[in-house]
């Protein structure tokens, strides 16, 4: 690759989840519905278990 | 599809459907606007390079980070419930000019909620959870901390309940600061998963809204409360969350004069409020908000650099470990896993919809819900959502708010314009700095 840079690509992941991530109005926005930049707890937490190894 | 943007001369590739960000230059981005068919500048460019680009291209393609396949996937929701914001006091001891909540009476007569209700609040949210593990309880107003005697046995009663069923409890709560003493802020840091502090920002612009019930800005009544709260707080999540409107919209001063203060998590929102209000933000003035995103990610960047940085909500994306398509498409589950409760224990779809007797879905006491009204919610994803279809924001915003849809457009699934073009704005902001925090 020459020309493009890969900045971000994302987990493999589920499309049915586990729903154990927060409501999205729980958190700081209450009016913007901004699901996007919340973490997978899923994926979170089983990087807790990988780097506690 | 693919969505080439550009900010702070840095030129940006995202693909759409497997949500991976490339950096490019100004040449790449003119090749995929014409591989997509839109406007592009290509006359005169050098053909060796092109190729380059075009090589690249495939070899993304090829890995499914470019041009990505929209998934056919069609996320069920579950009818379980998971959240529920109790309106623990719809009253309040400020009265902020912009209040969704009518100064904290939803339109309504000022009162508490008892601890009766709050307990049957509980035991409905128990068994209707099905088998999810983890239940949120966010408790909102009005001024929540006017109730606090009722907040404290609510917690207690859930935390036992939740251990009889399995059951873990996460609490939030949204205060203005003025009750916040040292023993309250110890308690909430002891109990509370997350505590959103309202502060608007500046002393002048936050006073010439949020005043107390006297008349008199707010600063100085609630300042050295957060301050204190903070400093408890250790390492627990809390965010200092400010609304601006068509009287600072340079808003990013706001943002950086709260992180000054030493707040390191902070969330500055657009207000909501009818068109023609003195304080609502006019179409005509998107495009100054858009280069206030811009000149403050600028700056957030700035300060990451020197040490001083911070965490503004809407700049944080989580790219790698970032939502499941059920979470992106399904938005903040309002009027299916997430209900609001009033005093009386009535139920609604979410906080902003509770004012509005057409939302009425039930009753605490009675333990139904109005299958009707939750079908409305239930039917609606980023799918029924027509309008996204086209939009590189989809899966990061779901279609927007289905308060802020329903309140300006009639209709849950119709996105407000305004809103999506400041989370466009926003989500361009975001990766930039995503891309920059990882030189």
């Amino acid at each position: 690759m020459t020309r493009i840079k890969t900045v971000a690509v994302p987990a493999k992941r589920n499309s049915v989840g586990c729903g154990e991530c927060r409501s999205s109005c729980q958190s700081a926005c209450k009016t913007s519905c901004t699901v996007g930049n919340q973490s997978c707890k899923k994926i979170s937490r089983e990087g807790k278990i990988e780097e506690n190894k | 599809m693919v969505h080439t943007f550009e900010v702070d001369g840095k030129y940006y590739l995202f693909d759409v459907e497997s949500s991976a960000l490339h950096e490019c230059d100004a040449l790449t981005a003119e090749v995929i606007k014409k591989m997509q068919g839109q406007p592009c500048f290509l006359e005169g460019a050098d053909e060796e390079a092109v190729r380059e680009i075009e090589a690249d291209i495939a070899e993304l393609k090829e890995k499914g980070l470019l041009f990505a396949e929209r998934s056919d996937a069609r996320p069920e929701k579950s009818e379980h419930l998971k959240a529920l914001c109790l309106h623990i006091c719809h009253d309040c001891n400020m009265r902020c000019a912009y209040c969704f909540a009518s100064e904290g009476t939803y339109k309504g007569e000022r009162q508490m909620m008892s601890f009766e209700v709050a307990k049957t609040a509980v035991d409905f949210l128990i068994a209707n959870s099905g088998d999810r593990k983890i239940l949120e309880t966010d408790f909102f107003g009005g001024e929540p901390l006017m109730n606090l005697d009722v907040i404290k046995k609510t917690v207690a009663y859930a935390r036992d309940e939740g251990k009889k069923h399995g059951k873990t409890f996460l609490f939030t709560l949204t205060t203005n600061g003025v009750l916040l003493n040292e023993e309250t802020a110890k308690w909430l840091n002891d109990e509370m998963e997350n505590v959103v502090m309202s502060l608007d920002g500046r002393k002048e612009v936050n006073d010439a809204i949020r005043k107390t019930v006297n008349g008199k800005g707010s600063f100085d009544y609630i300042i050295e409360n957060f301050k204190r709260f903070v400093k408890l707080r250790g390492d627990k999540s809390y965010y200092v969350r400010g609304t601006f409107t068509n009287k600072n919209l340079d808003f990013g001063k706001d943002v950086e004069f709260i992180a000054d203060l030493g707040f390191k998590e902070i969330s500055v929102e657009p207000v909501v409020l009818p068109k023609g209000h003195p304080l609502a933000i006019p179409d005509e003035a998107l495009p100054a908000i858009r280069e206030e995103y811009r000149r403050l990610s600028k700056e957030y960047l700035k300060r990451k650099k020197e040490g001083r940085g911070f965490n503004f909500f809407h700049f944080v994306v989580d790219i790698e470990g970032g939502p499941c398509l059920s979470k992106r498409v399904n938005a903040c589950g309002a009027g299916n896993e997430y209900l609001s409760v009033t005093p009386k224990g009535d139920l609604y779809p979410c906080h902003q919809f509770s004012d509005n007797p057409d939302f009425l879905m039930g009753n605490v006491f009675d333990g139904r819900i109005n299958g009707e009204i939750r079908g409305i919610f239930k039917n609606s994803s980023l799918f029924t959502r027509e309008k996204c279809d086209g939009c590189f924001a989809r899966y990061h915003c779901s279609g927007g708010c289905a308060a802020n849809n329903y309140n300006f457009n009639g209709n849950v699934n119709k996105p407000y314009e305004p809103t999506c073009e400041m989370m466009r704005s926003r989500l361009e902001c975001a990766l930039h700095v995503l891309a920059e925090t990882r030189q």
